[in-house]
C-alpha cells in the first residue's frame, strides 16, 4: 500500500501553510520531510494523520488502528512512568495481559529504555523521552508511522538511536515519514521532500535530487552577487542557476545543504523580482 | 581588531584569552559533572562545544558564566573571575532565547537595553518589519535573530550561544551565522553549544565532551579521531539490517545502504555469512555522531 | 528598575484574563455587597391555618406575606408546608396561644420572624422547627458541602484536563482510536469519585462534629449531589476547553466560584437580595444544591417537594455537559484547526526538556 498526499493544500485564515504538496510514502522506506520552522512540515504531517482537514487535494492514510503518530510535543504523559505510558497506549489499541507485557519488553529493549521502566516520563532526558514516544507510536505495529521532528534538539547519540529504531521499523515493512530540520538525516532517508514556506522545493532520493539540481555553486571569500550567496564556514557560496559563473570561480560538488539553501534563495529572489 | 587566523590555535598566551578554564572540576555530591576540563576561547574565534546529554556542557557553561562555582580549578573570564561586572560584558543567548513572548520585538529590545544600560539597538532593515509584532507570533528564525540583536546591544566581548540555529531552516541558519561571524570578525570570541553537525562545521574549533571530560579538541577530523565506520552495500538491505541489528552491531540506515559504526570487517562478514547474505563491505570515514555513539557505548560498557 | 516596571505593565496589558480579573473582580464584589449583602429579611412567606386564620392574617405585621390561608387545615398540614419549604412560618390557630411554627433551616428569615414575634408577647408561642437553636453551622454545613463539590468539580477538573493540552498529548489522543466521549468520561471519572468521597466525609463530619441532623432520605440527597456534580464537572470541562494553561483555568474557575459563594444563598439569603441581583443567584447551580441539601438534611424534605431544584440541576447538567463535550470534541476530532498561533509549525518542545532533572549534570 502506498500512502501519501496529492496536491495537498491547507490554509489558516489567509495564510497558506501547505501549498500544493504531493508525496508518496512507500512501505518499507523512510521519507524525510525537511524544512525550517514555518515550512509546513507539521501541518503536512497533521494532514496525513487527519488531524487537520485539507482545503484541497487528497490524503491516503490507513485507519487509526494502523497509524502511529509521534507529535512534535513531548509525546508522552509526564506523570506516568515509562511502563504506564506504554500500557495506556497498548490498552487503547486492545493489547492486554501477557501480549502487552511482551510487546512492552520488546519495545523498551530495542530503545534501550529497559532500565528506566519505572521512571516517570518527566524525569527522562529529552532523548529518552522521544524514544519513549517512538515506542508508544509503535505499540500496535502500524502500517504508517508518522514522526514530527523526532530528533530536534536531541543529543546526537539519542538521535542515532532513534534513527536505528526508525530504520528497524522500515526494515520490517512499515512506511515511515518523519520531519526534520537536520539535513544529514534527510540525506540518509530513502526519499526526501524539502518544504519551504509551504511549497515543495525538491523531492526524491538524495541521488535524484543531486542529479536533478540545475545550475552551479561556487565558493570564494566574497560574493559576486550578494543576493545569491550565503555563508558556509569561513567562506561564501554562490548559486548560479544558469551555470553562468565567471571563469576562474571554484565550483563545488553540492551537498544537500548547498542544494537546499540555493533553491530557497532562488525562490526568495524570484518572489522579490515578481513584486 | 583584525581577525587572527585561529584555525590551529593552541594559544598559550593566557592573558589574551577571553575565556579560559584550567583544570576545572565540578562535583554535585558524588557525581562529577565536569572532570578536569581545560579549554579556552580566543578573540575572534568560534568554538563549538559538542557532547551527549550529561556530558557536562551546561555545567561547564554555567561555571564560565559565573553562575556556578568550581569545585576545583580556575575560570578566568576577560582577565578575571566571572563576577557580575564581567558578566555584563558577556552576551548569552540560551536555548529558549530569553525573550518575552507577550511583548513585541521592539519592547523586548527596549527592556533588555535598559537592563544593560545600553543604547536601544536599532533593528536591521530586514527585521524592521517585525518590530511591532509580538515575539510569540514570530517565526522561530526571526525570533532567534531578534534574540541576537538583543544579546549584542551592549557590545559584549564574548558570546555564549546555546544551539543557535536549532529548528531553523537552512537558509535562515546561514544568515544567523553571518551575524555570528560578523561579530567574531570584530574580535568577539564565541562559544557555541550544538547538537547539529551542520553547525559544527561552521566553527573554527571543536570541543567534544563526554562524561565530564574533554575527549577531543580541534578540527572535525581531530574530533572523529580514529573512529571508523563500515558501509555495507547489499541488495537486501532489510535483511542485512535485521541481521546486524540482532547481532548487537550499532547499525543505521543510510539511504539504501547500511552503516556500522566502529565495525570490524571480519566480524561483520561472519554475521552476514551466517545469514547467507552477500554484501560488499567498504570502510568509510566516520561522522562525529558515530564517534559520540562509540564513546557512549564505551561508557555504557564501563558503568 | 524602571525598565522592569514598564515591561511588567506591558505584559499585564496583554494578559487579558488577569486584567479582567483585576478590573471585574472589584466591581463584582462592590455590586454584590451593595445589593446582595443583606442579612435582614424584610418579607417572609407565611401560612395560617385553623379557625382564626383570617384574623391572624389581618393582625400580623406587614413582613408576613400570607401565601396560604386555610382555615380548614390543622397543625399537621402546617408542618408539611414547612417541611416542603413552601413557607417560612405557619401560624396554627384554634388554640391559645396561637402557635407559630418557624422553619429553622432558613436561618435569617427565622431570625427575623422570631424577633418580630417576640414583640407580640404572650399571644403567640413560637416554635422553631428543624434547627431549634438557630445554629449557623447547621445551616452553613449543608451549603459548604455544595461548595466543596463545586471546588473539586470545577477547579480540579479544569486543571486536570488542561494538563493534557499543556503537555501536548492532546494530539496523540486525537490520533488514537479512542472516541472523544470515552476520553471525557474517562477523564472526569476519577474526579467524580474524589468529589463523592470528599462530600461523604464532610457530610459525616458535619453530622458527627457539629450535630447537624440528617433527617431526610439518603438517596434523595445522593441524587441531588450526583446531579450537581455533573453540572460542576461539566463546567470544569468547559473551562478546560477555553484555557491554554493551568493558570488560566484557575483564574476562570475562581471567577466563577466567587459569585457562587456570595449569591447562592449560602451566606446571604436570597430573599434579602435586591431583585436586580437575585436573578443571578437563580442561575447558579449551587443555589439549587443548597436548597436540596438544606431541605433534605434539616427538614427531611422529599424529592417531591424539591422537584424543581432537581429538574433545574438536571437541565443544567445536560446543557453544560453537551456544550463542554462539543467544544472538547473539536479539540480531539479530526479536521480540527490547531490554534498554535499564526506560525505553521509548533516550536519543538523536546528542546526544552533536555535539561535533566537528575543531578544537574548536563
Amino acid at each position: 500500500m502506498t500512502f501519501g498526499v496529492r496536491s495537498a493544500r491547507v490554509r489558516y485564515g489567509d495564510r497558506t501553510a501547505v501549498d500544493d504538496v504531493s508525496v508518496e510514502l512507500d512501505a518499507g522506506s523512510v521519507t524525510a520531510v525537511v524544512g525550517g520552522d514555518g515550512a509546513g512540515k507539521t501541518t503536512l504531517l497533521r494532514a496525513l494523520v487527519r488531524e487537520v482537514a485539507l482545503d484541497g487535494g487528497t490524503v491516503t492514510a490507513p485507519d487509526k488502528d494502523r497509524l502511529g503518530y509521534l507529535p512534535a510535543s513531548s509525546g508522552s504523559w509526564a506523570g506516568l512512568t515509562v511502563a504506564q505510558n506504554i500500557d495506556f497506549v497498548g490498552g487503547v489499541f486492545g493489547l492486554a495481559g501477557e501480549a502487552l507485557a511482551a510487546r512492552r519488553a520488546e519495545l523498551l529493549a530495542a530503545a534501550g529504555l529497559t532500565a528506566a521502566v519505572d521512571r516517570p516520563a518527566s524525569q527522562l532526558s529529552g532523548g529518552m523521552r522521544r524514544k519513549l514516544g517512538f515506542c508508544m507510536a509503535m505499540v500496535h505495529e502500524p502500517a504508517l508511522l508518522v514522526l514530527d521532528e523526532p530528533s530536534t534538539g536531541i543529543d546526537p547519540v539519542s538521535r542515532i538511536d532513534l534513527w536505528r529504531l526508525i530504520s528497524e521499523t522500515a526494515a520490517r515493512g512499515a512506511a515511515v515519514v518523519m520531519s526534520t530540520t537536520y539535513l544529514d538525516e534527510a540525506e540518509r532517508a530513502a526519499r526526501l521532500l524539502v518544504l519551504d514556506r509551504g511549497r515543495a522545493l525538491v523531492q526524491g532520493s538524495y541521488d535524484e535530487v543531486r542529479a536533478g539540481f540545475v545550475g552551479t555553486i561556487t565558493r570564494d571569500r566574497a560574493a559576486v552577487r550578494p543576493h545569491w550567496s550565503w555563508r558556509r564556514g569561513r567562506e561564501r557560496r554562490e548559486y548560479w542557476p544558469d551555470a553562468d559563473q565567471p571563469a576562474g570561480q571554484a565550483v563545488v560538488e553540492p551537498d544537500l545543504e548547498d542544494i537546499v539553501v540555493a533553491l530557497s534563495l532562488a525562490a526568495r529572489n524570484r518572489e522579490g523580482a515578481a513584486t | 581588531m583584525s581577525r587572527r587566523d585561529t584555525s590551529r590555535d593552541t594559544s598559550r598566551d593566557t592573558s589574551r584569552s577571553l575565556l579560559r578554564a584550567t583544570s576545572v572540576t565540578h562535583r554535585f555530591g558524588d557525581l562529577v559533572a565536569v572532570d578536569d576540563v581545560s579549554m579556552h576561547v580566543e578573540p575572534g574565534e568560534v568554538v563549538g562545544l559538542l557532547g551527549a546529554n550529561g556530558a557536562g556542557k551546561t555545567t561547564l557553561i554555567r561555571m564560565l558564566l559565573g553562575l556556578l562555582a568550581t569545585s576545583e580549578g580556575e575560570v578566568v573570564v576577560l582577565g578575571g573571575p566571572p563576577d557580575r561586572a564581567r558578566r555584563r560584558r558577556l552576551g548569552y543567548v540560551p536555548q529558549n532565547l530569553g525573550l518575552y513572548r507577550d511583548l513585541t520585538a521592539e519592547e523586548n529590545l527596549t527592556f533588555i537595553a535598559r537592563a544593560y544600560a545600553a543604547a536601544r539597538p536599532v533593528l536591521p532593515p530586514d527585521l524592521a518589519a517585525y518590530a511591532g509584532v509580538l515575539v510569540g507570533d514570530l517565526p522561530l528564525g526571526i525570533q532567534r535573530q531578534v534574540a541576537f540583536v538583543a544579546a549584542l546591544c551592549h557590545a559584549p566581548e564574548v558570546l555564549l550561544l546555546d544551539e543557535p540555529t536549532s529548528g531553523v531552516d537552512a537558509l535562515s541558519g546561514t544568515r544567523l551565522w553571518d551575524t555570528i561571524r560578523a561579530e567574531s570578525d570584530t574580535g568577539v570570541g564565541v562559544l557555541v553549544t550544538t547538537h547539529n553537525m551542520q553547525e559544527a562545521e561552521q566553527c573554527d574549533r571543536l570541543l567534544l565532551m563526554s562524561d565530564g571530560k574533554v575527549v577531543a579538541q580541534g578540527s572535525e577530523g581531530d574530533v572523529i579521531g580514529d573512529t571508523t565506520a563500515i558501509a555495507v552495500h547489499t541488495d537486501d538491505w532489510a535483511r542485512t539490517f535485521a541481521a546486524l541489528n540482532a547481532a548487537g552491531q550499532p547499525v543505521v540506515l543510510d539511504g539504501r545502504a547500511v552503516r556500522v559504526a566502529d565495525g570490524h570487517v571480519a566480524r561483520l562478514e561472519q554475521i552476514l555469512a551466517a545469514e547467507g547474505i552477500t554484501a560488499r563491505l567498504e570502510p568509510v570515514p566516520a561522522t562525529i555522531e558515530e564517534r559520540m555513539l562509540v564513546l557512549a557505548r564505551g561508557e555504557a560498557d564501563t558503568s | 528598575m524602571r525598565a522592569m516596571i514598564v515591561k511588567e505593565f506591558r505584559e499585564l496589558v496583554r494578559d487579558r484574563r488577569t486584567l479582567a480579573m483585576l478590573v471585574v473582580m472589584p466591581l463584582l464584589l462592590l455590586i454584590i455587597f451593595g445589593y446582595a449583602a443583606n442579612f435582614y429579611v424584610s418579607s417572609v412567606r407565611s401560612a395560617a391555618v385553623g379557625p382564626q386564620a383570617e384574623q391572624v392574617v389581618s393582625q400580623a405585621p406587614a413582613m408576613f406575606d400570607f401565601t396560604v390561608v386555610e382555615p380548614s387545615e390543622g397543625q399537621a398540614d402546617a408542618e408539611q408546608l414547612l417541611q416542603d419549604g413552601k413557607v417560612d412560618v405557619a401560624f396554627v390557630t384554634g388554640r391559645q396561644p396561637v402557635l407559630a411554627l418557624v422553619d429553622g433551616s432558613n436561618l435569617f428569615a427565622a431570625q427575623s420572624i422570631v424577633g418580630a414575634l417576640n414583640k407580640a408577647g404572650n399571644s403567640v408561642t413560637t416554635q422553631v422547627l428543624y434547627n431549634p437553636d438557630l445554629k449557623t453551622s447547621w445551616v452553613m454545613i449543608p451549603a459548604i458541602i455544595g461548595l466543596i463539590l463545586t471546588f473539586v468539580g470545577t477547579l480540579i477538573t479544569s486543571i486536570g484536563l488542561v494538563r493534557e493540552r499543556e503537555q501536548g498529548t492532546m494530539e496523540q489522543l486525537a490520533v488514537m482510536p479512542i472516541r472523544p466521549t470515552a476520553v471525557i468520561l474517562g477523564k472526569i471519572a476519577p474526579y467524580f469519585l474524589v468529589a463523592a468521597v470528599d462530600m461523604t466525609i464532610v457530610t459525616l463530619l458535619g453530622v458527627w462534629l457539629f450535630g447537624v441532623p440528617f433527617n431526610g432520605n439518603v438517596l434523595a440527597f445522593a441524587l441531588g449531589a450526583a446531579l450537581f456534580l455533573f453540572v460542576v464537572l461539566g463546567v470544569g470541562v468547559f473551562i478546560s476547553t477555553v484555557s491554554e494553561t493551568a493558570g488560566q483555568a484557575i483564574q476562570l474557575a475562581f471567577l466563577l466560584l466567587l459569585p457562587q459563594i456570595l449569591l447562592s444563598g449560602m451566606i446571604f439569603p436570597l430573599e434579602a437580595m435586591a431583585a436586580g441581583v437575585r436573578w443571578i443567584g437563580y442561575l447558579l447551580p449551587l443555589t439549587y444544591f443548597t436548597m436540596i441539601s438544606r431541605g433534605v438534611m434539616l427538614r427531611g424534605a422529599g424529592i417531591e417537594s424539591l422537584w424543581y431544584a432537581y429538574l433545574i440541576l438536571a437541565v443544567m447538567a445536560v446543557v453544560v455537559f453537551t456544550g463542554a463535550t462539543l467544544r472538547f470534541r473539536r479539540d480531539l476530532a479530526p479536521g480540527a484547526r490547531s490554534g498554535h498561533g499564526r506560525r505553521g509549525g509548533k516550536e519543538p518542545e523536546p528542546a526544552t526538556v533536555t535539561a535533566p532533572a537528575t543531578g544537574g549534570a548536563a
